[in-house]
């Protein structure tokens, strides 16, 4: 299967701060990719990397196989809906689908003018006074009528109200169903993407600390608890990604390649929630350890 | 892309046009009454010596005509219109670079627009050829357009000005700093330089508002330093020396044991604009006038030297050198001028290109 998206080293620094650096993945086609992550890990870096809105400092990237932006058919084949999903406040939504009529050349006018009959969107009112849900969803049918291979969204309900959040999402997958395209999607919240995606790829301080389908992360990943005991007693085989002990009691999210068989844990199936919050907070805890070595030198 | 450059300007083109046509029928309803004025006048058909005085008759007779009940004494409407209908094509550029240029690109990375628009299949390339051409061309259209329609209203003034007609406020030739600038082909290439310095001010700056800020402030320096320090040099001038006489020329005492010597004409030369002049000595070389003829002046102000004057200074070998750009070279400098500007607009552009294709947003 080739890669949607893949970069080797890549960086970007705004003066003297690194918005991401030396980033290397490689996301597959034909998923619908979580990208998560804190604020400021370089998602949205990454994001516009990707779509050409900035050119990078160091490395390289390809987006289905070509430089992004770098004319007008690769502009074609990727959709891409920014963070904000801005739209033009003066436009009516009706001269939203004739720009993107005009401007490309795979337009879908029966999908964009279906979705916004289905969406109940008047095509006279002004871009400027829709709802924040109602223009995340024009810049989407603009993103979506192009008809892209790949669809990337940044951060796409982060500023939704929880029923748009719902609406918008459930609306997404319902159209990557019938047109059979790769999306990418990032937010710093799992929980909005949980429902959504079947690939998920955890980036903090510009490091992929895991990535995978997410089954397949679910069914690698074990919730133990038991009574406190040394670390240094445990089975072969796992690796701790997060630790949390009271007096009597530990709790570990550990990755192993089988079950574990341990009689003193109590084993549980893992959320995908839970599992980003242990690899975000992995790395935190290693960001910090960092910190104050450098701080006692 | 045409299509979507016409939706974001709609609203600017409508102000733009509703504008020329404001000015042009304020100009066409007082006009119609200036060229009978000037058909009254008798200047039409008019042999040698008369001219200049018929001339000045109307324009007299214009600067003291009707006035508008408002106005206070003395204001003349058709002075006023003069003065305005030229202002109005002197700040056109700037205005348009204030509006149409800073916004074009500054607004869109302002308001996140520029992630919509330079996602669609065209290159940022190509969406930046459609505006700069689409709308630059309104720009000098527009520009032009209020140009020739001031041509017109003014015609009768200017012919009456050329045939030696004075005594009016009116009477600045065609090398004056506003005539000069606001006639001719000039227009086209001071909207097009406007219009690119508002483009790349908002490109670089990132915020509109600013970026208009800036744009007037280096368009207003452009505009002044123009017609002092780079007009006269845009072909080199031609020199002559004459005697203070032939010269017509102003004699200032400056306070001090010199005078100051300025040209008014260069014989032979009508019409021809003197872009410096000062005293020479008999060997041609620059030299300060001695304040000995100051006795000679009619007044102690200084100003047209009397016949005694211009003995004493003749009688001490001082003369007058004169820089000066005989009236033929009206349009050669006219566009030498235009392309100056056309020029400097084309690498503003070439530079917005580059920034564009460099930096991303």
């Amino acid at each position: 299967m080739t890669a949607v998206i893949e970069t080797e080293g890549l960086g970007k620094r705004y003066r003297k701060l690194w918005a991401l650096a030396d980033c290397t993945l490689s996301i597959p086609a034909g998923h619908v990719v979580g990208l998560v992550g804190p604020n400021g890990a370089g998602k949205t870096t990454l994001l516009s990397l990707a779509t050409g809105m900035l050119a990078p400092t160091t490395g390289t990237i390809r987006v289905l196989g070509g430089r992004p932006a770098a004319g007008p058919a690769q502009l074609a084949r990727v959709g891409y809906l920014a963070q904000e999903a801005p739209v033009y406040a003066g436009l009516s939504v009706a001269d939203h689908l004739r720009l993107g009529a005009h401007l490309n050349p795979g337009w879908d006018a029966a999908l964009a003018r279906r979705r916004i009959d289905q969406l109940d969107l008047d095509p006279g009112r002004r871009a400027g006074k829709l709802s924040g849900g109602q223009s995340a969803q024009l810049a989407l049918t603009l993103a979506l009528g192009k008809r892209p291979e790949l669809l990337i969204l940044d951060e796409p309900v982060a500023s939704l109200d929880p029923l748009a959040r719902r609406e918008f999402l459930q609306d997404l997958m319902e159209t990557v169903a019938e047109q059979q395209v790769s999306v990418v999607l990032s937010s710093h919240l799992i929980s909005d993407l949980e429902r959504v995606c079947d690939y998920v790829i955890v980036l903090v301080d510009s490091r992929v600390r895991v990535a995978g389908p997410a089954d397949e992360l679910l069914a690698a990943h074990h919730l133990l608890s038991g009574p406190r005991r040394d670390m240094a007693t445990l089975p072969d085989g796992l690796e701790v990604i997060s630790a949390s002990h009271t007096d009597r009691q530990s709790t570990l999210l550990v990755r192993s390649g089988g079950p574990v068989l341990d009689p003193a844990w109590a084993v549980s199936e893992v959320g995908l929630e839970d599992l980003v919050l242990a690899y975000m907070k992995q790395a935190a805890g290693r960001g910090h350890r960092q910190r104050h070595l450098e701080v006692q030198k | 892309m045409t299509w979507l450059t016409w939706r974001q300007f709609r609203a600017q083109a409508i102000t733009a046009v509703a504008a020329l046509a404001a000015f042009a029928i304020l100009l066409a309803v007082t006009g119609r009454h200036i060229a009978s004025l000037y058909a009254a006048s008798g200047i039409t058909g008019c042999h040698g010596g008369t001219c200049a005085g018929l001339a000045s008759q109307f324009l007299s007779d214009l600067s003291s005509g009707r006035t508008f009940p408002l106005l206070p004494d003395g204001a003349n409407a058709y002075v006023i219109l003069y003065f305005l209908s030229v202002l109005v094509i002197l700040v056109a550029p700037a205005i348009i670079g204030i509006f149409w240029g800073a916004p074009l690109i500054a607004r869109e990375l302002e308001t996140g627009t520029c992630r919509l628009a330079w996602n669609q299949s065209i290159t940022r390339a190509r969406w930046l050829t459609v505006k700069l051409t689409l709308i630059g061309v309104a720009a000098m259209a527009v520009t032009e357009a209020l140009s020739l329609l001031q041509a017109w209203w003014a015609a009768p003034i200017g012919k009456a000005v050329g045939l030696g007609g004075s005594a009016s406020i009116m009477s600045e030739g065609r090398f004056g700093p506003f005539v000069f600038a606001t006639h001719g082909i000039t227009p086209l290439g001071y909207a097009a330089f406007g219009f690119a310095l508002g483009v790349t001010a908002g490109l670089l700056i990132r915020r509109a508002i600013p970026a208009m800020a800036v744009t007037l402030a280096i368009f207003a320096a452009v505009q002044a330093a123009t017609p002092l320090w780079v007009r006269p040099h845009l072909i080199p001038p031609s020199q002559t020396i004459a005697t203070t006489e032939a010269a017509q020329a102003n004699v200032f005492p400056t306070g001090g044991s010199t005078m100051v010597v300025t040209a008014t004409r260069v014989a032979g030369q009508p019409g021809a604009w003197i872009t410096s002049s000062g005293a020479v000595n008999a060997a041609g070389q620059p030299v300060t006038a001695p304040a000995a003829c100051e006795s000679a002046l009619p007044h102690a102000l200084g100003g047209s030297g009397s016949p005694e004057c211009d003995n004493c200074l003749a009688s001490h070998g001082i003369r007058v050198a004169v820089s000066y750009q005989p009236v033929s070279r009206y349009w050669p400098l006219q566009l030498t001028e235009t392309g100056l500007f056309l020029a400097l607009a084309l690498a503003l552009a070439g530079f917005c290109f580059w920034q564009l294709g460099r930096h991303r947003s």
